[in-house]
């Protein structure tokens, strides 16, 4: 399985983390660890582009979760996007495409 | 200051055109002059016996070993005499017997006895020395002195006692927190099913790891004296953490059932107390859960199940006809992560022959194919259900376990398995686990 890789850059509407590789029980902690301490300020959008992500358990969901609990926090929104198929069944199932902004393309 | 002059054995002679030879002379002088005190202030003790063990010379470094005189001992004791009580009987059994036999003997640890009623450990070679018809003469003997070596072994015996200690405690603490990891496990599951009237339940637990306390958890408990409940579930991640979770979900499910059992009610007051206590700590705990009752109808044989589903996979009904289908409850959300969530609520009734079954996603996530990068997924599970349509509980159970055995490897995570059901064809009430 490939290591996870993250790229931060900022877009107009906030940062943008660019997710690469497996978010699982091994990884999805490095997620964690970056999102608490990317600076969000209220009215911005964090985007977790997920294109690049090859595989999400569910401690990749817990990730996910905890992102966008961060981000509520700063009183920030969140969205995902280009969520990969496999990723985007479980999170049907889970319920949460619904609490997730679901963006079908990266930002640019 | 000290120089090479003060060394020379006639620092006086000022012909320095005989310096070579002079030293030399000096060097040669040295060792002659050495003999007699190399062998007084030797860094050894050294012993000459009689043939009777009775001491005819010893040197200086001994007798200050021993803190005796030489009048005391030269020629008034024997080697014996100078040893502990335990060295004693060792050097009359063995020392004395095997230096008679071999004309030598090294290395031999003894304790001898020094004047001010110390011990002090030494090292003891002894040969004899033969006269020229090769008769026994006497006994010539070197006592090393062995303190610092004796603190030397005592060190390494105490490190290992020690070491040895540490181990034995942790092993012990290791099986004390096996013994409490095996109670809080059973106490996540139910030890048996209970017997309900008219209905076959049955249940299975696979374990991916035996040191990590899982996160799926079931259960089948009565509401009243017509009405029963169950739940299937699974916390997410793995370990004392989700452990805590699965307990607290376990028992908030049974209490709130109790208070009202409509399965969405349930699932409610699940979401409010996994969020109320793990919300806000930056490590959201969730889980997902299947959640219903059932009611038989003594008169049909059939029940009426209600359920709710909170970001579960969807339940499966195999009806007694052959056919199966998933109970479709989308849209239901994770329990925990917001502070109020949807949940789907479905209903089903199963006649005789049919069998509801809950499972957690470790059976549709397993991994196969060869190179065990593709999932087992629902669609193979509908097909596998559609073929065992119509058996029992029991069987539907049995033959799940059977697959997720042959998963192998490709089963890395816990999975648990619930199906009930009215028998198809056996009148009796079973109830199997």
């Amino acid at each position: 399985m490939s290591p996870l890789k993250i790229t931060t850059r900022d877009a107009a509407t906030g940062p943008v983390l660019e997710i690469f590789g497996a978010l699982d029980y091994a990884h999805a902690p490095e997620l964690r660890q970056l999102v608490s301490v990317t600076p969000l300020q209220s009215g911005q959008c964090l985007v977790l582009d997920l294109g690049g992500m090859d595989f999400c358990d569910s401690s990749g969901i817990s990730a996910l979760i905890a992102a966008r609990h961060h981000a509520h926090a700063a009183g920030a929104d969140i969205a995902l996007a280009a969520v990969p198929v496999n990723t985007l069944r479980v999170l049907r199932i889970v319920g949460l495409d619904q609490v997730f902004t679901l963006r079908p393309d990266s930002v640019t | 200051m000290m120089g090479r002059t003060e060394q020379q054995p006639d620092p006086n002679d000022p012909d320095h055109c005989h310096d070579g030879q002079a030293s030399d002379a000096a060097f040669a002088a040295l060792l002659e002059d050495s003999a007699d005190d190399l062998y007084e202030s030797a860094p050894c003790g050294y012993l000459s016996t009689l043939m009777d063990g009775t001491i005819a010379k010893a040197n200086r470094t001994l007798l200050n070993w021993l803190g005796l005189e030489r009048e005391a001992v030269v020629g008034r004791m024997r080697f014996a005499d100078l040893l502990s009580v335990g060295g004693r009987l060792y050097h009359e059994t063995h020392f004395a017997p095997l230096l008679r036999m071999q004309g030598e003997i090294n290395g031999i640890a003894l304790e001898v006895k020094r004047a001010d009623g110390g011990r002090m450990p030494v090292l003891v070679s002894s040969v004899v020395k033969h006269g020229s018809a090769g008769d026994p003469l006497l006994i010539r003997t070197t006592l090393f002195d062995a303190r610092d070596r004796r603190a030397y072994e005592e060190e390494l015996l105490r490190g290992r006692r020690a070491a040895e200690e540490a181990r034995r405690q942790s092993e012990a603490d290791r099986a004390r927190l096996q013994d409490a990891l095996a109670v809080l496990q059973q106490s996540l599951l139910p030890h048996t099913l209970p017997s309900v009237p008219g209905v076959e339940t049955a249940a299975y637990y696979h374990t991916a790891s035996a040191d990590r306390l899982g996160g799926d958890f079931y259960d089948v408990f009565p509401l009243d004296g017509k009405r029963f409940a169950f739940f299937l579930g699974d916390v997410c991640g793995k370990g004392p953490q989700a452990a805590a979770v699965t307990s607290l979900t376990r028992y908030t499910l049974r209490a709130a059932a109790l208070h009202d059992p409509d399965p969405v009610a349930a699932l409610t007051t699940l979401n409010h107390v996994l969020h109320e206590r793990y919300t806000g700590g930056g490590d959201p705990r969730y889980c997902t859960a299947v959640f219903g009752t059932f009611e038989p109808d003594p008169a049909t044989g059939a029940i009426a199940v209600q359920l709710a589903s909170g970001g579960h996979p969807p339940a499966l009904v195999l009806r007694a006809d052959g056919t199966a289908d998933f109970l479709p409850t989308p849209g239901g959300l994770l329990i925990g992560i917001l502070p109020s969530a949807p949940f789907t609520a479905a209903t089903t009734v199963l006649a005789p022959g049919d069998t509801l079954l809950l499972y957690t996603d470790g059976l549709t996530e397993a991994r196969t194919g060869k190179d065990r990068t593709s999932l087992y997924g629902d669609e193979a599970l509908l097909d596998f259900a559609v073929e065992l349509a119509g058996e029992s509980p029991h069987a539907v159970i049995q033959a799940l376990t059977g697959l997720l055995d042959s998963f192998g490897e490709g089963l890395d995570d816990d999975t648990a398995l619930l199906a009930l059901g009215v028998p198809p064809t056996d009148p009796e009430t079973r109830s199997t686990e």
